[in-house]
């Protein structure tokens, strides 16, 4: 299976989406990998490409449930929920974040949030039809990651190292343990990851900054980077 | 015993195991159940509107009185008279009583409410009592809050004039997910499928979401990202939320609450004017309910006055001979609550840190619940925020409501032509999920504020050589330790292959669908493999049902440490 499409470049079709949120009666499923999506809010547009990433899974739905059952070591056990996290992640083995969120490595925090926003808007199991409800919850899952991901500048600068080592399959970034935090370090927050942004770019491994991702996340880049050495 | 005034539907019908989504064409309403008022809303086709009660409120008062042998509550009762409510008959403050144990705090507070609470202290839940003809007749908060809830829904059936069954219901941030079981219970007595149950200023988020895009549409304004922050303080409940809305999305970015509200602000106006308040009604005799009734009705009396007025006399009998006569002022009133203050800054302080906000970046400051009319409120939370003006768009008493009855129409499938309904909220999970691991620490699986749905797994091993059967204890909450959160359940893992401590792999995974329904899957794993050694265990929670402390308590008696399980601190490389 593959779906190694670079977003936003070829292969594009266009497509109108309209204000009208998908409800669960009216939404149809998109065939195609790569959309234009025209965006119309009042009288303001803009373009944005949007790939959704999984155009791929709305082209042959079954066959890739049918994958994640079979790739999936633990299906068995974990029977109709199918392994949200590792059935999916090795069905789709060469998305990226910017890829899954359709946008360029390039991409501003509000292209970022513009892409995330819509995505949710189409992949939220709220506005799911029924009958795709379980896949477009883990689609969302992905999104959200990949969204928490690169909207936070510290988890960014260390996906888009990872990235240009081809260890972004790795990268983990869970949503971030927020209980070593106390909310008095909050101001300091933001002077603090500029500082380690540049520190970043020197050392391998940040101490203050692995203490934010959660300990899961840690060792599974810990894990894969070593298994790369 | 006279006839139940409510009908148990079966229980498999509100566990949403199988949600027939496709198969509601009507709209659910939404309903507020506050501590002290309550109101229902409805999508009608364009708007949202609120119902009136036959004496023509659109909020009415949340008590429940048994009088006779057919309960009656605030919707429809006939009595005016706020002394006759307070006479023991009436129970009222459910929403401060539901789900709570006797060795809660906040249970204890409610001891010196005009009826009978009884907490024994021993982690059951607390008896309460109404006076009927001179008896204290013992009832729970789930059945009161279902016979409030028959009362509402027929009001509704009778003004829409079609069976109700589908709502959308407004819960306290700080519920646990126990309490939130036993609100699915009341509606399930009451005949009500629960679509949803929307923490408060999540509510509150959606109406603004849906105001926004509206204002988009109208000005031709951008339709860029705005942040708010919403701040709900009701009589029982005090919550925050963070709110990012875009075209539609409320993406809920941090939520924040505690059970402290009005009611406390009241408790500690009463003990001020009354020291000896706890003594003097411990023995629940029917003079003393009497004074309390007296003593709550003036003190409230008092809190309304100096909300538009900087100092309030007070002068009244409590019946018992003893008068009370003095003038309160506002310094005085807002020192007494301090604490109450001090906690509510700490609440948003704590929402803007998860949300990663700076409070230069809110756009909006959005002001509800009875609460946010005291001006020490007001003036705090503004003053966090930096501004001068709050939110004005709308009804601060009504937003929840609105909110509830939007998601109502949304989730019931409705679409609205102008575009009205095409809004989505992105809900959070309001407190940390995790187990017991490392002796008594409680280990998240998923943080506080994570977005929903969510997966998150984590791996566990052995604490003891040989170790072949593991208990995955469940809790949600805050505390470092086990016992300062709520337990939801329990189960054991068995099969771990014989090893020494710390090599086996026991993984942990969490999952919370959009419905909030959660799940936790755990089982061993062969080290250095994904292959399970037995079959994984899927345990929906919360599965405890009474008695939480108790079950806590029962299994460190019976298997002390050798179930224990440790965070892995290497895992071994696949």
């Amino acid at each position: 299976m593959s779906c190694g499409l670079i977003p936003g470049s070829d292969s594009r079709f266009y497509l109108y989406t309209n204000p009208i949120l998908p409800t669960r009666r009216s939404m149809t499923h998109l065939p195609k990998t790569s959309f234009l999506i025209e965006n119309q809010v009042g009288s303001f547009r803009t373009k944005t490409a949007i790939n959704d990433g999984f155009g791929f899974v709305t082209e042959t739905p079954f066959r890739l449930l049918k994958t994640s059952f079979l790739n999936e070591n633990r299906g068995g056990s974990f029977r109709t929920n199918a392994a949200i996290n590792d059935g999916f992640v090795t069905a789709i083995p060469e998305m990226s974040f910017y890829e899954l969120l359709g946008i360029s490595q390039g991409g501003t925090s509000s292209e970022i949030k513009q892409a995330y926003k819509q995505l949710a808007r189409k992949y939220h199991p709220d506005v799911s039809p029924p009958d795709r409800t379980e896949e477009n919850t883990r689609r969302f899952i992905l999104i959200q990651e990949a969204y928490e991901t690169l909207s936070d500048p510290r988890t960014r600068a260390l996906y888009d190292r990872d990235l240009s080592k081809g260890l972004h399959l790795a990268f983990s970034a869970r949503k971030q343990c927020q209980f070593e935090e106390g909310p008095e370090e909050r101001g300091k927050w933001k002077t603090h990851w500029e500082s380690q942004l540049t520190e970043l770019g020197r050392r391998s491994m940040d101490k203050d900054s692995r203490r934010n991702m959660s300990w899961g996340a840690r060792m599974r880049r810990q894990r894969n980077q070593s298994s790369a050495e | 015993m006279a006839e139940p005034a409510y009908t148990v539907v079966s229980d498999s019908e509100t566990t949403g195991e199988d949600k027939p989504l496709s198969a509601f064409p009507e709209i659910a309403i939404g309903i507020d159940i506050g501590t002290s008022q309550c109101s229902v809303a409805v999508w009608n086709g364009s708007q949202v509107e609120l119902l009136k009660n036959t004496r023509n409120q659109k909020r009415m008062r949340s008590y429940v009185t048994f009088k006779d042998e057919i309960p009656s509550g605030g919707v429809t009762d006939r009595l005016a008279n706020e002394q006759e409510i307070f006479s023991g008959s009436a129970i009222f403050n459910m929403k401060r009583l539901i789900g709570r144990v006797d060795t809660d705090p906040v249970v204890h507070a409610c001891k010196t409410l005009p009826f009978l609470v009884q907490p024994l202290d021993i982690g059951v839940r607390p008896l309460i009592a109404s006076l009927v003809n001179n008896v204290w007749r013992a009832t729970t908060p789930e059945e009161v809050l279902a016979v409030f809830l028959v009362e509402l829904r027929a009001m509704a059936e009778i003004q829409l004039k079609r069976t109700i069954r589908n709502v959308v219901l407004t819960v306290p941030v700080s519920f646990s997910r126990f309490q939130l079981t036993r609100i699915e219970r009341a509606c399930a007595m009451a005949g009500l499928h629960v679509l949803r149950l929307m923490p408060e200023p999540t509510a509150v988020a959606l109406l603004y979401a849906q105001q926004q895009q509206q204002t988009v549409h109208e000005n031709m304004g951008s339709g860029s990202e705005k942040i708010a922050l919403i701040f709900n303080m009701g009589a029982g409940y005090c919550d925050v939320a963070i709110t990012a809305t875009a075209g539609g999305v409320s993406q809920i970015k941090a939520l924040s609450g505690s059970a402290i509200g009005g009611e406390d602000i009241l408790q500690n106006l009463m003990h001020h004017l009354l020291p000896n308040l706890d003594s003097l009604f411990s023995n629940h005799g029917m003079n003393e309910i009497k004074s309390m009734g007296l003593l709550r009705i003036a003190t409230q009396d008092a809190i309304h006055k100096l909300s538009a007025q900087t100092s309030v006399s007070i002068d009244f009998d409590l019946g018992n001979g003893s008068k009370i006569c003095r003038t309160l002022d506002r310094t005085e009133f807002e020192e007494l609550n301090r604490k109450v203050f001090e906690k509510c800054e700490g609440l948003i302080l704590q929402c803007l840190h998860d949300a990663k906000v700076d409070v230069e970046d809110v756009n909006d400051v959005v002001l509800v619940g009875g609460c946010s009319n005291i001006p020490k409120v007001r003036n705090l939370v503004m003053g966090m925020c930096k501004r001068e003006d709050s939110y004005l768009e709308m009804n601060p008493l009504e937003a929840a409501v609105c909110g509830a009855a939007l998601e109502g129409a949304v989730a019931s499938g409705i679409s609205d032509p102008l575009g009205s309904l095409d809004l989505l909220t992105i809900q959070a999970t309001p407190l940390s999920l995790g187990i017991r691991a490392d002796g008594n620490s409680f280990v998240p699986i998923i943080p506080r504020n994570a977005t929903m749905p969510a997966r998150k797994d984590l791996c566990f091993t052995t604490a003891h050589d040989n170790q072949r059967e593991a208990l995955i204890v469940v809790y949600e909450g805050e505390g470092k330790k086990v016992e300062e959160n709520h337990l939801l359940g329990y189960f054991k893992i068995t099969g771990i292959p014989p090893a020494l401590k710390g090599t086996p792999e026991i993984s942990v995974c969490m999952d919370i669908d959009a419905s909030n329904v959660l799940r936790v899957l755990a089982g061993v794993t062969f080290p250095g493999t994904q292959h399970p050694v037995t079959p994984f265990m899927e345990v929906r929670m919360p599965t405890v049902d009474d008695g939480h402390g108790w079950c806590a308590e029962a299994l460190l008696k019976m298997y002390g440490s050798i179930l224990d399980i440790s965070t892995l601190q290497k895992k071994l490389q696949l």
